[in-house]
């Protein structure tokens, strides 16, 4: 990672400023879809996260996914909790796609989700050999 | 992975926070590493190392050969 990149992450301000970036984003797409009421209250959760990372700052968990606590030991944890995650949600992807089609429907859209996920895993890791 | 990074750390009489000032690695993270809950990147072992003018083989042992 760039090091202008990784001191941006590690900055105080990454994790409030992009719970804020995506609170707007969803704001604007309620908005959109005629519910700003929607909007707000999801642009108000976000920002109530934002502040929850700025302000704290005694807790390592929050320091470390909020970014000043970021050091190689927690781009390890991340690593991993993103694999764990991505495991999981992909597990119950395959699940909610092999429901569906016993039900008689057509399975979407989880049959294209979980295509995308194993097309983006073979890139991933015929790009990652390519470098490491 | 067994180390000897608290006994070095205890007779430069630094603090676990001082080590990870030293390191630009977090408190927790030194903690980590001298509970040999965290074995620490290369680059890290070597810097541990050379912070406290030893080799990396004398501050680190690996358990078992592969």
């Amino acid at each position: 990672m760039p090091t202008n990149m990784r001191s941006l992450i590690r900055s105080r301000w990454w994790m409030p400023g992009f719970c804020l970036f995506l609170g707007a984003l969803m704001f604007t797409a309620f908005a959109i879809g005629g519910s700003p009421g929607d909007g707000a209250a999801s642009f108000a959760v976000m920002a109530v996260m934002g502040a929850v990372f700025l302000f704290g700052r005694r807790s390592e968990t929050l320091q470390g996914l909020g970014g000043p606590g970021r050091d190689e030991r927690w781009e390890k944890i991340d690593v991993h909790a993103t694999a764990l995650s991505g495991l999981v949600t992909i597990l119950f992807v395959l699940g909610a796609w092999l429901y569906e089609i016993a039900n008689g429907h057509d399975g979407s859209p989880y049959g294209r989700i979980a295509a995308v996920a194993g097309v983006s895993y073979i890139i991933a890791v015929v790009a990652l050999r390519r470098v490491s | 992975m067994r180390n000897e990074i608290r006994h070095l750390r205890t007779e430069a009489k630094l603090s676990q926070q001082q080590l990870a000032e030293a390191m630009a690695v977090s408190r927790q993270t030194i903690n980590s590493i001298e509970k040999e809950r965290y074995t620490p990147s290369l680059p890290l072992a070597i810097a541990l190392a050379h912070f406290f003018d030893t080799t990396v083989e004398a501050v680190f042992h690996a358990d078992e050969h592969a």
